[in-house]
């Protein structure tokens, strides 16, 4: 459904991404990784459509991307970056209604419109929060809600910018739980992740820039029996293998 | 945005339509001179010409650009996501002052109809605009941080200049500078109000069919743009609409402060942060205020007229305080 063919990324005359070619299917969950600066923010921001790539192309569904009008990227495409303010006193159900912005033209939403927000949120276990002001909200409800402002959105593709950072261990567990649940019902998942146990825990696949381009691109499964790819991180990483025979990686 | 708010949305945009509506037919008949409402059914003069040439033309102008001003108000807030933001932010209305103040010190009183003070202001709120949104363009991108900081250098150029012209002018046209400059409603005639209320109201409702998306520019640019918003077009539109309502109220009414800032605070605060309901209320409302302090003005020191810019400042300035305070 998604597809890069050699895009890049220029600041100004510096590159920051070059040559990056990969295709993605429905049901996928890809982690993307690599070092601070390796462009994975760059790289997800260019794939919703926030920038445009100097060179090369992107693809949804065979369709250029260029071409997608903003609502027709919104419709498709949901992406949540990796900090987000509001300093506007506004509820939880009120930035949830706001995924329902590429699918409701009228005036106030309807009906539907609040079945979808009250799914999602009851999806994402925060229903209870539905009229608490945001800014009230603990960083682990905050990003509850801003997952289910995303899923209100019904994206074929979830683009999220490190969405465990700042997060409690269980509440990273639970996001990334929920994640590889959409990733199951059909959505296209790509999330920013320095996680890397995360990453072999709950998705399928394992993308790792380094060098402005993509180093590896690997299943999981293969990532579990290898440990060749680690050195794009650090060379203090090692594969360790846990007594009911999963892999996890841990520093020396 | 749950059921309650919605049905409340409608109510208080009825309510605050309904301020508006009464403002412009009562308010008229607040002055220094009692007006005998048997001698205005009658139409006849002096009465029936004071409410309508004077009162009820000064009336409307108070509703419409305090109206201007609130709604400017939200725009910027949303764009620039500042409380704290105006449509004066981006130095608009201090160029529309020093045009004016140079078109007062050089005595160009009237220049075909058009009062020339209107054309100066006009003309350097163009300016000033032009400049402001060209330096902080880059690579075809505008950066609010760059907006704001050109924003408050060409600010105080701007206020630099118009003492120096203050200081250089003679007596009388120094004094005609410094009462300009306080910010006040005079009687109009029928022909520039009425321009101005139409482009008032054309920009108003140009800008709150976009309600929703201002909702989204709230919360993040990128979070806008993924949402289906067409974030440079919006962003765009939206400076240029705030700054022309910035600008012609200037013009006809010189700076006043404050309603740009208190009433759309105040409807976030007590009412909601929904652009849908808080931009219409917000204009209506801030014209209701600015014109009932434009009336309290001409009947709480009269004979003499305490001008609405002085006025909005006293009441708005310590309110503010207190609702800050109260919140934190």
């Amino acid at each position: 459904m998604l597809g890069l063919s050699r895009v890049g990324w220029r600041a100004g005359a510096v590159p920051i991404l070059e040559d990056v070619t990969f295709e993605a299917a429905s049901g996928e969950f890809i982690a993307l990784t690599g070092r601070n600066g390796a462009g994975k923010s760059t790289l997800l921001d260019l794939i919703a459509g926030l920038r445009v790539p100097t060179s090369g192309q992107i693809a949804i569904d065979g369709r250029p991307l260029s071409g997608w009008t903003s609502l027709e990227r919104a419709r498709a495409i949901s992406h949540l970056p990796q900090t987000v303010h509001v300093q506007s006193p506004m509820t939880a159900s009120q930035l949830v209604m706001m995924g329902r912005y590429p699918h409701a033209d009228r005036w106030f939403e309807s009906v539907d419109d609040r079945q979808a927000v009250d799914q999602s949120m009851a999806e994402c276990g925060c229903l209870d929060l539905h009229d608490r002001r945001v800014a009230t909200l603990s960083g682990g409800e905050r990003q509850r809600v801003f997952l289910a402002a995303c899923l209100a959105q019904r994206p074929a593709m979830l683009l999220l910018d490190e969405p465990a950072a700042f997060l409690d261990i269980d509440q990273q567990l639970n996001c990334f739980e929920l994640l590889k649940r959409q990733a199951r019902a059909g959505v296209l998942c790509i999330a920013v992740s320095h996680d890397l146990n995360l990453a072999l825990e709950f998705c399928t696949r394992i993308i790792v820039l380094s060098g402005r381009t993509i180093a590896r691109d690997l299943p999981v499964r293969d990532a579990m029996d290898r440990t060749d790819w680690l050195t794009h991180f650090s060379s203090r990483l090692e594969r360790m293998v846990t007594p009911d025979g999963r892999a996890r990686i841990c520093y020396r | 945005m749950s059921v309650a708010v919605q049905e409340h949305g409608g109510r208080w945009i009825a309510w605050s339509a309904a301020a508006f509506v009464a403002a412009a037919l009562l308010l008229p008949f607040v002055g220094p001179s009692p007006l005998d409402l048997a001698r205005v059914w009658g139409r006849e003069a002096p009465d029936w010409s004071i409410l309508v040439q004077l009162r009820l033309s000064r009336t409307l102008l108070g509703l419409f650009a305090g109206a201007a001003l609130a709604l400017g108000g939200c725009v910027f807030q949303a764009m620039l996501r500042d409380a704290l933001a105006t449509p004066y932010t981006l130095g608009v209305s201090t160029g529309a002052s020093l045009g004016a103040v140079l078109a007062i010190a050089f005595g160009l009183h009237i220049g075909g109809g058009v009062s020339a003070i209107w054309i100066g202001a006009i003309a350097g709120a163009g300016c000033v605009l032009f400049f402001v949104l060209g330096t902080s363009i880059r690579q075809q991108e505008l950066s609010p941080f760059a907006l704001l900081l050109a924003g408050v250098a060409t600010n105080s150029v701007c206020s630099a200049l118009i003492l120096l012209v203050y200081g250089l002018s003679g007596m009388s046209a120094s004094f005609a500078i410094a009462r300009w400059l306080i910010g006040s409603l005079d009687a109009i005639s029928y022909g520039p109000l009425g321009v101005f209320m139409a482009v008032v109201t054309a920009l108003a409702l140009l800008i709150v069919r976009r309600a929703r998306a201002w909702n989204l520019i709230a919360v993040g640019d990128q979070w806008a743009g993924t949402r289906g918003a067409d974030v440079r077009r919006l962003m765009r539109f939206g400076y240029v609409a705030g700054s022309v309502l910035a600008a012609l109220t200037v013009a006809v009414t010189g700076p006043i402060g404050f309603i740009g800032l208190v009433v759309p605070h105040l409807i976030r605060v007590r009412l909601t942060a929904d652009g849908r309901v808080l931009m219409p209320c917000a204009f209506f409302l801030g014209g209701v205020l600015l014109a009932s302090c434009d009336a309290l003005g001409r009947v709480i020191l009269a004979p003499a007229e305490v001008p609405a810019g002085a006025i909005t400042a006293c009441i708005g300035g310590p309110y503010l305080i207190w609702l800050v305070r109260r919140q934190a």
